[in-house]
């Protein structure tokens, strides 16, 4: 990489937390946060000798994600059945139209200081299913329970992370979580 | 038909049945409040999704998972019984041969390189998998995760300065780090210009200035040692100056880099390199002096390599035996793997060439036997070429004479050694009858170049990729690669210093 190319880099890196937060407003469609935040890169550096990289990358990178977002929504949700389609275009307008977007940059940090402080089945359930890639029927089977009890209690886990992110961001930030 | 919380995991899972979609659908029209539910379900979904961990022995799972078929006395018992016809082996074999043990092999290394984004050294630069001995490296910009042996991973954001100094200690006079220390890896020791950071299984992030020094407890517990003054200990979400005012602070983990973060940043940047490489492909292969390229992105399952030189029409598609396909430099670049005896690529370089250049990325899992096919002529004699790598470590281009005349060995000095293992590797040769020499590269440097005696054209005829058909009657030699490949390429020209660095960018 030349020095431009690795400066273009950097800045995507930096930035790279309130991308995923515009992916999530724009295409609120499971797994496809991480892949537009890539395109998003790709682009990004395919056009870096085009940007001026001193002032700030927000509002472009937010353009293009958008962009990007709403393509790769379209491309993903096209696949799927009609009835499917019209719940995804329900759900994507009510993201467009929330009133607080997602405040992904900010919640993520203290993200992971909540889950230090979850129970321990709790975070067991996390490990098992976000980090393990076990899908809920094959943790039912594995735990001798309905695969609805784990749907729920996994349900139950992310209301709990989201309360834990709340308490803290009131408190004033991740180092009080 | 299932409640509200399990259609919204069913639509996070992505396996929503289309009655549940449209009962998912009236639900949303009926009730607004569960939109606002099911966007912050999705958000904290894709949030938890990026915090899964880069190293998988993190992940606990104890209660969840299902019992182990064999019990603790099987497994003593088979161990026992393995380590009785073991040794039983052992002395029928020393004392039948007499077999005295060879001198193991020894490494200086105590950590190693395993993930780096954008990685720029004013020290020698070193890629991820390289295995690190003790010395300073000095990062002029980008993230380099570095596993200590002793079980700590250090994240060093540049510019720094990190000098390793054994399995559990290292020394920072300069720049950004967080560490992640398990418990195996209690008593990780960071130096710093001004004190001693003493981890007692935690994570931490340290800042080193000219200014400051500051230490910031983001888990568990750290011991902080200075010469002038009584050892501190730093808790979970504390800070503090090294030297100086001593006051807690609140320890800030969002200035430094995650480990968990750097999986995603790496994969990026593996992506775009593999883009890069995928766009210059058509120009390589319209080289007007290029015969042969296997890209090795034919389709998984197939049995032949696609030949992509655009002047290369006389030499057909090389046909695979036995060698299995992998993943290759990169996520989602394939790959051949070289592991058995039967494990080959076969192709046809008819005529003669006065000239030649090849290149190949190549990943060495070990050096087994005496030869290790890169890519042989079949059989040997007459101007026949052979590129391989020796037990000993060397890159060998051994030529045949003609007419009974002696052949010649063009070697370069040992550079296989086992810290190479398992990396990618970009090799290089040219037959430059011009400059009367054969040069070896790697990894786009010029390794050695080796004088040429004779410079009568080469006959390459049918030829392998890893491995070798000597054509003898009654047993043939074993010189299979133990290892993969994912790109070749064969030029009846002699490519320029620059060319070859180019290649291996």
């Amino acid at each position: 990489m030349n020095t431009h190319e690795t400066q273009a880099a950097q800045v995507f890196l930096a930035h790279h937390d309130f991308v995923r937060g515009v992916a999530l407003k724009y295409a609120p469609w499971p797994g496809l946060m991480e892949d537009i935040a890539q395109q998003v890169f790709l682009e990004f550096m395919a056009k870096e000798s085009q940007w001026d990289l001193s002032t700030d990358a927000r509002p472009l990178l937010a353009t293009m994600t958008r962009h990007i977002a709403m393509r790769q929504w379209r491309e993903r949700t096209r696949q799927q059945p009609e009835v499917v389609q019209k719940l995804a275009d329900h759900i994507r307008l009510l993201a467009e139209e929330r009133e607080a977007p997602p405040r992904y940059e900010e919640e993520i940090s203290v993200l992971r200081s909540c889950l230090q402080k979850l129970p321990e089945k709790s975070r067991e359930l996390v490990e098992l299913y976000y980090y393990n890639d076990i899908g809920t029927p094959q943790i039912a089977d594995q735990i001798n329970m309905k695969a609805d009890t784990v749907c729920r209690a996994l349900s139950r886990v992310r209301e709990k992370l989201r309360e834990c992110i709340e308490r803290s961001t009131n408190q004033g930030g991740p180092a009080h979580a | 038909m299932p409640d509200t919380d399990t259609l919204i995991q069913h639509y996070l899972e992505g396996t929503l049945t289309t009655a549940e979609a449209e009962e998912l659908h009236e639900l949303l029209k009926s009730q607004p409040e569960l939109g606002e539910r099911l966007l912050q379900h999705f958000d904290m979904d894709a949030m938890l999704r990026a915090t899964k961990p880069l190293v998988a022995d993190n992940i606990i799972r104890p209660a969840l998972l299902p019992k182990r078929r064999f019990t603790f006395a099987t497994v003593t018992s088979v161990a026992a019984m393995a380590a009785c016809v073991t040794l039983l082996g052992t002395w029928l074999m020393n004392a039948a041969l007499d077999l005295r043990p060879e001198a193991e092999e020894t490494t200086a290394s105590v950590a190693v390189l395993t993930r780096g984004v954008n990685l720029e050294w004013e020290s020698a630069a070193i890629t991820p998998g390289t295995p690190l001995s003790p010395g300073l490296l000095k990062l002029k910009s980008g993230i380099a995760q570095i596993e200590f042996y002793q079980g700590a991973r250090v994240l060093i954001e540049g510019p720094a300065e990190l000098q390793l100094v054994s399995s559990g200690e290292a020394t920072c006079t300069r720049g950004k780090l967080s560490a992640q220390v398990p418990p195996q890896a209690k008593g990780f020791r960071i130096n710093t210009p001004k004190g001693t950071i003493v981890d007692l299984g935690t994570e931490f992030g340290l800042d080193v200035s000219a200014a400051n020094e500051e230490v910031h407890v983001f888990k568990g517990e750290v011991e902080l040692h200075q010469p002038t003054a009584t050892m501190k200990s730093l808790k979970e979400g504390q800070a503090m100056a090294i030297a100086g005012d001593t006051a807690v602070l609140t320890a800030n983990a969002s200035s430094f880099a995650s480990l968990n973060e750097i999986d995603a940043r790496s994969a990026m940047s593996q992506r775009f390199q593999f883009e890069k490489w995928l766009a210059s492909s058509s120009n390589l292969n319209a080289d007007a002096g290029l015969l042969l390229r296997f890209d090795f992105q034919d389709d998984e399952g197939s049995r032949s390599l696609r030949n992509h030189a655009v002047n290369g029409g006389q030499i057909e598609d090389g046909s695979i035996v036995g060698a299995s396909w992998t993943t290759g430099r990169w996520p989602g670049k394939r790959a051949l793997e070289f592991r058995n005896v039967s494990d080959r690529v076969r192709l046809n370089i008819p005529g003669e060439t006065k000239t030649l250049t090849m290149a190949v990325w190549v990943r060495v899992n070990g050096l087994d036997r005496s030869f290790n096919s890169l890519f042989m002529s079949e059989s040997w004699g007459d101007r026949k070429v052979h590129w391989q790598i020796t037990r000993d470590g060397k890159v060998r281009l051994g030529i045949a004479g003609s007419h009974g005349a002696h052949h010649a060995d063009h070697d370069t000095p040992v550079l296989f050694t086992p810290e190479r293992f398992g990396r990618w590797t970009h090799l290089a040769v040219v037959f430059d009858p011009a400059a009367k020499e054969v040069r070896h590269y790697a990894n786009g440097e010029l390794l050695t170049r080796s004088p040429l005696k004779t410079i009568e054209a080469l006959k390459i005829g049918i030829a392998e990729l890893g491995n070798w058909n000597d054509r003898r009657t009654g047993g043939v030699a074993i010189r299979h690669l133990s290892g993969a490949m994912d790109e070749f390429a064969l030029w009846d020209r002699a490519l320029s210093d620059s060319e070859v660095a180019i290649l291996a960018k």
